[in-house]
């Protein structure tokens, strides 16, 4: 749920990246942190174990401000997609306004995708949010690897959900990690819009939540 | 309280102590001293911490040294941050899961409770069961007895009842036939003395065949082989011929005084109710001895019918009375009676919509009535 506290003029959005294990989350952030180039970008905090598994979460705040002087900031975080740590899920998950669920293409990955989004499910229902109408992208992951589900299936797979059309992504090369991360901003903006009425009140317009949260240092991509 | 997430502030990153440490070491570095603190003042530089402004460093010999410190201060509190956010998770977690484990121990101890209810209720329904059981046993154990009783009774008495029935009738001919003879024979006091003899001899036998018919009828109206498993009963009867076969039973050595009001007849099984007459006067014939005397009468109401059999003999003892109709139970020595008497009188009356109700005191005798209703349910 967003957090806005009026005496700072401050809204604070949360975006979760949940999914199974090894799925990409961490690596979707680290790509974020490395091509996004938004106008306020602060520290990649990463909590993992010796062996590169996320502990508890990672965390990339970044943030703009309104010429209303809205000093408006999105806090990114992943969750440890290990089974043992549903607690810390759950804490994670608790008031996001987003979700981003990162799936793994590969053919042998598929139950765990759906044991994955069956916990989505279960622990959003716990923290009392939505998944109907929680803005969420879906992604589906490591594009880049040879016994991957086909795009066509996937996509009529899930063409009668709410998440159609789903998000492709090679995040270990960079690829589709900002678009899957815009189609986030573009819902995520229908649903603070309608609270905050950033457009009236606060000068931002879809097109400005979108393209300020999510420049990149690539060419011509902001 | 506040959530793990919350934009850490100065204080909840730094202790004084070690602000005043830091302070120290940057101040050893800088060409002038320079000091952290949350309040704004002039010439500060804001140390951000992920976009949030935690702090403000002031002092310093430049611009240059006070930004290049508060650079630094940033850098260590991202390591700083890292750990508090690790700690609250961490401590958010641990708080989160030991409320579920309690919720769900409190559950658990609510399902056990539940079942233990449930296994409890199991145990009630199983000892119901066995005494259903039991009982269901009792009777058919004590309805074969009756019923063996009653085929002998009823083969006895079909036996005795030819024989009977011709001696009886062909002493009363042999009567008139003496009658006949007296004119003939010659007057003599010898003759005389002799023919009043044989006609007293006759007319003894035809009292003790009359005695035998009597109780031939009692058997068979006892063991009710003339009659269905159902039928229309006449309790008067069905109670005289009990007292008759009691006092059969004690060789008429019972004073048993009866007071029978008409009664309406009433539906049931003829030979239960008789079998619980039996018993319950042979219960009154042992509580009083030799010298005792029972009451046996008979009242009707619009509603029902009672029988009270009221003795005045030794009386039944107060911690037994509550035991009188279990099954088994007797107050007499053993092998005087099974003690199934009163249960099975008691199970019958029931079996007729009844009730059968006992008042006893030691020593002064035991009124037992049984109510049976006019127009039974079923
Ligand atoms: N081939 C391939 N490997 C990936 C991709 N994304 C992540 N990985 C690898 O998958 C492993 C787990 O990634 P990580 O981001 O830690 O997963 P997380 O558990 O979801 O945070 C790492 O070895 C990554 O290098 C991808 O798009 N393609
Ligand atoms: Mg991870």
């Amino acid at each position: 749920m967003p957090d806005f506290s009026p005496e700072d003029n401050k809204l604070a959005l949360k975006v979760v990246f949940y999914g199974p294990a090894l799925s990409g989350k961490t690596t979707n952030l680290m790509q974020l942190h490395s091509l996004l180039n938004p106008e306020r970008k602060g520290e990649l905090m990463v909590l993992e174990t010796r062996d590169d598994r996320t502990l508890f979460f990672d965390m990339l705040p970044i943030g703009l401000r309104s010429g209303s002087g809205l000093d408006l900031r999105l806090k990114l975080y992943t969750v440890p997609g290990q089974v043992q740590h549903d607690s810390t899920r759950k804490a994670v998950l608790s008031r996001a306004d987003g979700v981003v669920f990162v799936a793994d293409s590969q053919v042998a990955q598929q139950d765990n995708n759906a044991i994955a989004f069956g916990n989505l499910e279960d622990n959003l229902d716990k923290v009392g949010l939505d998944i109907d109408t929680l803005p969420m992208v879906v992604q589906f992951n490591k594009r880049d690897l040879p016994s991957v589900v086909e795009e066509a299936e996937l996509q009529s797979r899930w063409a009668g959900t709410p998440w159609a059309p789903l998000a492709m992504a090679s995040a270990l090369q960079g690829k589709g990690v900002i678009e899957t991360f815009r189609a986030l901003l573009d819902r995520l903006y229908t649903v603070i819009n309608a609270e905050f009425d950033l457009a009236g009140k606060h000068d931002i317009d879809r097109a400005t939540f979108i393209g300020r949260l999510s420049a990149s240092h690539g060419v011509g991509d902001a | 309280m506040r959530n793990f997430e919350d934009d850490p502030t100065l204080s909840d990153l730094l202790t004084p102590d070690q602000i005043r440490r830091l302070d120290g070491a940057l101040s050893g570095l800088c060409r002038e001293p320079v000091a952290i603190s949350e309040n704004r003042t002039e010439d500060a530089v804001p140390v951000e911490f992920n976009l949030e402004t935690v702090g403000w460093l002031s002092g310093g010999a430049s611009a240059g040294e006070r930004k290049a410190a508060a650079e630094l201060v940033s850098f260590l509190m991202l390591f700083v941050a890292k750990y508090r956010l690790a700690a609250n998770i961490h401590h958010d977690t641990t708080e989160a899961s030991y409320a579920e484990l309690q919720r769900q121990n409190e559950a658990l101890k609510a399902s056990e409770a539940k079942y233990r209810e449930l296994s409890d209720q199991l145990q009630q329904k199983v000892d119901e069961q066995v005494a259903v059981i039991r009982q269901t046993q009792q009777e058919l154990y004590e309805s074969a007895r009756l019923r063996s009783v009653g085929h002998l009774a009823a083969g006895v008495a079909h036996e005795i009842n030819n024989p009977v029935g011709f001696i009886s009738s062909n002493l009363r001919v042999a009567r008139d036939y003496v009658k006949n003879l007296e004119p003939l024979l010659p007057e003599t006091t010898e003759n005389r003395e002799l023919l009043e003899d044989f006609n007293d001899l006759l007319s003894e036998s035809i009292e003790g065949t009359d005695r035998i018919a009597d109780i031939v009828a009692d058997l068979k109206t006892f063991s009710s082989i003339d009659q269905a498993d159902n039928a229309l009963c006449d309790l008067n009867s069905l109670l005289r011929s009990a007292i008759h076969l009691i006092q059969t039973e004690y060789n008429h050595s019972l004073s048993i005084a009866e007071s029978l009001a008409e009664l309406p007849r009433i539906p049931g099984h003829p030979s239960r109710l008789s079998q619980t007459l039996f018993n319950l006067l042979d219960n009154a014939a042992q509580a009083v001895g030799d010298n005792g005397r029972i009451l046996v009468r008979t009242l009707t109401d619009n509603t029902g019918i009672q029988v009270i059999i009221q003795d005045n003999g030794c009386g039944i003892p107060d911690k037994v009375r509550s035991q009188v109709f279990d099954a088994f139970f007797t107050t007499r020595p053993v092998g005087s009676g099974t003690g199934l008497g009163l249960t099975v009188a008691r199970d019958s009356v029931r079996a007729h919509g009844g009730q059968l109700t006992l008042d006893s005191q030691e020593g002064a005798g035991t009124r037992v009535v049984l109510s049976l209703p006019v127009q039974q349910g079923s």
